[in-house]
């Protein structure tokens, strides 16, 4: 099927209850770059995007409108599989989470439940993961302890081997380094630039420097309204919004 | 150890005397909690060397001796104190019913936690714990009046084996049925404490609800669950109505889940009055206490082991 963006989102509304938190959000984001979603605290970045691999859908009260086109076909559409999106569109969280398991078996996790069963696929799949994210060289020699003990900066990383090992073509980032020290999320910044070369990156950050340097074009949310996206370069040099100046002088946020 | 003891006093009195106000008091009061804590650890090891002291009589006579915990043949009349029957007895109904509780207490509370509706948890969950707060007896009556016919009439022959339905079976299933409830809410709070983002990072690898709870809920509400079943364990060996009442109390090693046995609990219940007067046999009964005492105390040590081991490979604290 052919498509003009790898994400394309068409006038999405969502709510919380009563609570309207989007309002009538397009935009769209192309293979191999990074977008990032900036925005000051409750401005909708999370649930932005929540949408786009349906997490939202968790919680009871969500009720949405519009709609979301991966690879063109939208996915909330009633005869869309729901498991197969997510493993297409991965996830990295805020706070590293790796599950209470070894470091192998957090990797694992995800392609077993998809059905490969071949010991040595799993080993050499774990082994590629962990590459990609950058963390082989500092855990192969123990892939069998629990990941738990694994520093705060190398658990992100876990995190996002684990979101890699089902080859999603879509990467989610949900501000993955706020809660790092600079050093591991210096690393993980150079790592996102080396995965745009074969992922989509949509990246909810706080940070605007760090939008700046990582991102090539981006999105700035304030109050469940998309005010801009555009190019980030663009963004950075002259808003073209009161709003948009405002947060990345840090007058706002 | 005692010239450390002797140290920390006289600093701890050094200390008292150069501080003032507030930290005075501060420093009066950590002392004060500290004679609870050692009163509450110092009770068991009471009980301890009261069982000793008083079972000492038989495990040092020529009819005794340590050779009771194996020997089989109980008869008081000829002075024969075996207590092997007793404790294979509880062994099997403990085992038996901690076997039957468990998986059904765990799926009971990964329902409740998990898929339950959040309009029927509440009074689902409410309805569990008055079960907990059922008297044992009532347990055991009911047990006498339901289960145990149904196993002599319905389940017994339908395996083709005679029983009248009291039997290690019916102890070991009303045994399971007081222990649900513990294993139901203590498991169910251990799994609501699992943070919502370890699901949310198995949802987000395409994992269904059913995957999430079983694979990484359960691994990671496990310290949980396990304490669960070391309150049971307890619970199930030191269980005397209830199981009195349904086991038959004969005086034989049960080979099949139809025979009748006769666990500790139930022996020094039955015979204590009689024995009173006779030393031998009333040491042999607190014996029995001792050995029971101690395994209870085992089998939380074992569980508690195995516990810290399984948090130990999952890297939880």
């Amino acid at each position: 099927m052919s498509y003009d963006y790898k994400i394309e989102v068409r006038d999405l509304s969502t709510w919380f209850g009563k609570k309207k938190i989007l309002k009538e959000i397009s935009c769209y984001f192309e293979d191999n770059s990074v977008t990032a979603v900036m925005g000051p605290s409750g401005c909708g970045k999370s649930t932005l995007l929540r949408s786009l691999n349906r997490l939202n859908d968790t919680i009871g009260s969500f009720r949405m409108s519009g709609e979301v086109l991966l690879e063109g076909e939208n996915i909330y559409a009633p005869d869309s599989d729901v498991y197969d999106l997510r493993r297409r569109v991965g996830m990295v969280f805020q706070r590293p989470n790796p599950f209470p398991m070894s470091v192998r078996d957090n990797i694992t996790y995800g392609p077993k439940l998809h059905g490969m069963k071949d010991i040595d696929e799993l080993d050499n799949l774990a082994e590629q993961s962990l590459k990609k994210a950058a963390l082989w060289d500092e855990v192969k020699d123990s892939l069998e302890d629990p990941a738990p003990n694994l520093s705060g900066g190398q658990q992100q990383r876990l995190c996002i081997a684990r979101a890699l090992a089902v080859d999603p073509p879509v990467l989610l980032m949900d501000e993955p380094v706020s809660s790092l020290d600079p050093i591991s999320a210096g690393k993980i910044e150079e790592l996102i630039t080396e995965l745009k070369k074969e992922y989509t990156i949509i990246m909810v950050t706080h940070n605007v420097q760090q939008a700046f340097r990582v991102s090539d074009q981006a999105a700035f949310l304030y109050l469940g309204e998309l005010v801009e996206f555009d190019k980030t370069k663009r963004i950075a040099e002259a808003p073209s919004d009161d709003r948009t100046e405002a947060f990345i002088t840090g007058r706002i946020g | 150890m005692s010239q450390q003891i002797k140290e920390d006093l006289s600093q701890f009195i050094r200390e008292l005397r150069s501080a003032k106000g507030s930290a005075r008091i501060d420093l009066l009061g950590r002392f004060g909690l500290l004679i609870p804590a050692l009163a509450s650890s110092a009770v068991i090891v009471l009980i301890l060397t009261f069982l000793w002291y008083e079972s000492a009589l038989i495990f040092a006579s020529p009819e005794g001796g340590m050779g009771i915990i194996v020997n089989p043949t109980w008869n008081p009349n000829r002075d024969l104190y075996g207590i092997a029957i007793f404790i294979a007895g509880s062994f099997m109904c403990t085992i038996l019913a901690i076997g039957i509780a468990v998986p059904l207490g765990m799926a009971g509370a990964l329902f409740l936690s998990e898929f339950c509706p959040h309009r029927l948890r509440g009074p689902i969950r409410m309805v569990i714990e008055m079960m907990a707060a059922i008297p044992s007896i009532v347990y055991g009556l009911w047990a006498y009046l339901v289960v145990t016919p149904w196993i002599g009439s319905v389940l017994a022959p339908a395996f083709g084996v005679e029983s009248n339905g009291l039997s290690l079976l019916a102890g070991g299933i009303i045994l399971a049925i007081m222990l649900l409830p513990t294993i139901v809410t203590v498991s169910d709070d251990a799994l609501q404490s699992v943070p919502r983002t370890l699901r949310e990072a198995s949802l987000a690898l395409g994992a269904t609800s059913t995957e999430t709870a079983r694979k990484v809920v359960m691994g990671a509400a496990m310290p949980g669950i396990g304490a669960a079943v070391v309150l049971s364990l307890g619970r199930a060996v030191g269980e005397t109505m209830a199981v009195l009442m349904v086991t038959g109390n004969a005086l034989q090693i049960p080979f099949s889940l139809f025979d009748p046995t006769y666990v500790m609990t139930s022996i020094i219940t039955n015979q204590l009055g009689y024995a009173f007067v006779f030393p031998l046999w009333r040491s042999a009964l607190f014996a029995v206490a001792l050995v029971l005492l101690l395994m209870s105390i085992s089998f939380t040590i074992m569980a508690k082991l195995f516990i810290r081991w399984g948090m130990k490979t999952r890297g939880l604290r």
